[in-house]
């Protein structure tokens, strides 16, 4: 077998045994801020545009105001 | 008596203790909380968005207590520096009891309370959906202490905890179709990521939501295990700092992708039961009839009805009784149930629970205390259980006389149905099967019945192939 061969075994055996929750040392969720820090800036992009937008679209055609849409509990 | 609620460990800042009524109906709830979640709450009972929460319904009642008062006293000298009220709720659901679109009401509720506290100032510490209990259909807040004062730059703390809690399981179940409930009972802390990841094969990771708030939470952390285990020392990342213009989009974002789930509900045994059950219109008045009967009478403050299917019986019960806890197996029919009385309620006074009769849930969590068990928190005083015994007899092979000493320990009236083997629907379940469960007959039925309750009424519906009974225990 040779070295590449190896490294794919390994890779794979490595994918079936590598446990998916464990109790390690490092707090899982100390990665919740990268995570939150990047889709927080892709959100108040999409946040910004679509007000921009929904207010363009009430001025030309009427209708709720998105915000109030959002806020509800149901739909 | 004053008794610490076994699940209130977690947060140090507060402990719950439940005092019982004096007249052994119902429970009192206090909670002892520290000196700053007590000057918290002074704070925020002045908030109005917090006002308006609670005129809504949206937060639980509450108010603090004197320290004159007695339980409030008792509680004071356990070394807590404040005691708030609670007003207590019907009964204590769990999230892995809710059906789809209970879990998405109780998340909806979630993102609301949290958008309105941070556009004044506040945050949710916790995400949890311990935290929400339900009062018939309608969502209710009681973790008072999890409003804290957001500081600046802070992120959505429990952003994490809120997509392992809510935001998976429902995707999980909108997305891939699986049952998220027994998931939910074995994660008592919510689906983690890396273990949601996994579910997430091939064009299933495009549908919305997955890529961002599963597959890159995942992805992140298993890159942060794998660059600081063994030896090599955690990076601090407590001093990141978020704009809350990027958490309130965020949260903004969620609530919109909450609201973009939805199952479909199908056609199973039960979710059609008005269409389909095998009764004839007379036969089928003849049964509410008996039913109606009792309820009137009895006018009970708490009624179970299990093997609930879509509720038809739980809604004649829901017109006499105070409450009504309304638990079948079928994900289908319950969801059923609820999104009709969500809109058709007169009372809202019908809880309904997705429980497998034949494995309710256990206690469990820490030492088997953190989550009670089904039966240790349902105090009924009336239990209607029609067309059920065949399935717990026949289906998940439970002998009668357990079956009968489960209900007995409820120490109840009971309105229960036999369905006899020439049902055609019990002939239908003993098809194909090797077992023919000989023991199963009217005339032992109503001996083991006979020999722990006094049958005070009875009636033949279909022409002596079914028979229903109402009962006292002995």
């Amino acid at each position: 077998m040779n070295n590449r061969k190896k490294l794919t075994l390994l890779v794979i055996v490595a994918s079936i045994v590598h446990p998916s929750v464990a109790l390690a040392y490092v707090d899982p969720g100390s990665g919740s801020v990268i995570v939150t820090t990047i889709l927080g800036f892709f959100a108040a992009i999409a946040y910004t545009f679509r007000k921009y937008f929904y207010k363009l679209k009430r001025k030309m055609f009427g209708g709720k105001s998105d915000e109030e849409d959002s806020r509800a509990l149901d739909d | 008596m004053i008794n610490a609620i076994s699940g209130s460990f977690r947060d140090p800042s507060s402990r719950v203790y439940a005092v019982d009524a004096p007249d052994k109906k119902g429970r009192a709830i206090y909670r002892g909380v520290d000196s700053e979640t007590f000057e918290n709450f002074q704070k925020l009972q002045a908030e109005p968005f917090y006002k308006q929460l609670e005129n809504e319904n949206r937060v639980v009642k509450t108010t603090l207590c004197a320290p004159a008062d007695p339980v409030a006293k008792e509680i004071l000298e356990a070394g807590w520096a404040g005691v708030m009220r609670h007003e207590p709720v019907s009964l204590v659901s769990y999230s892995y009891e809710w059906s789809f679109a209970m879990l998405r009401r109780a998340a909806l509720l979630h993102l609301r309370i949290l958008t309105d506290a941070l556009e004044a100032g506040w945050t949710v510490k916790d995400s949890t959906p311990y935290n929400i209990q339900f009062e018939g259909t309608a969502p209710v807040f009681i973790d008072i202490p999890s409003f804290v004062p957001w500081q600046e730059g802070e992120p959505w703390v429990a952003y994490r905890q809120f997509c392992c809690c809510f935001l998976t399981p429902l995707m999980m179940r909108s997305h891939l179709g699986i049952n998220h409930l027994p998931l939910l009972r074995s994660y008592l802390d919510g689906i983690p990521p890396v273990e949601a990841a996994n579910y997430f094969r091939g064009f299933s990771r495009f549908k919305r939501g997955v890529a961002s708030h599963i597959m890159l939470p995942a992805r992140v952390e298993r890159r942060i295990e794998a660059r600081e285990r063994d030896a090599v020392p955690a990076q601090d990342r407590s001093q990141r700092k978020v704009s809350r213009k990027y958490v309130l989009a965020l949260v903004e974002s969620v609530t919109r992708l909450v609201k973009s789930l939805s199952v479909n509900i199908e056609h199973t045994d039960w979710s059609e039961y008005d269409k389909t059950h095998t009764y004839d219109d007379d036969e089928f008045q003849a049964k509410k009839g008996f039913v109606q009967e009792f309820v009137q009478e009895k006018k009970p403050s708490c009624l179970m009805d299990i093997g609930c299917n879509t509720g038809t019986f739980s809604k004649i019960a829901a017109e006499h009784a105070d409450l009504v806890i309304a638990a079948d197996g079928d994900h289908d029919a319950v969801q059923k149930l609820f999104m009709h009385e969500s809109t058709h309620s007169a009372h809202n006074n019908i809880l309904p629970l997705v429980l497998d009769l034949s494995n309710v849930s256990p206690n469990q969590g820490w030492a088997g205390k953190e989550r009670s068990s089904f039966d240790s928190r349902a105090n009924p005083d009336a239990i209607l259980v029609l067309a059920l015994v065949h399935h717990i007899r026949i289906s998940a092979n439970i002998p009668m006389a357990l079956f009968l000493d489960w209900l007995r320990s409820f120490n109840c009236d009971i309105v229960i149905e036999f369905v006899d083997r020439n049902d055609e629907m019990v002939v239908k379940l003993l098809q194909n099967k090797t077992e023919q469960y000989l023991d199963y007959s009217r005339e032992s039925f109503e001996r083991e019945l006979q020999e722990r309750f006094k049958v005070r009424a009875s009636k033949e519906l279909k022409g002596g192939k079914r028979v229903i009974y109402h009962t006292e225990p002995l």
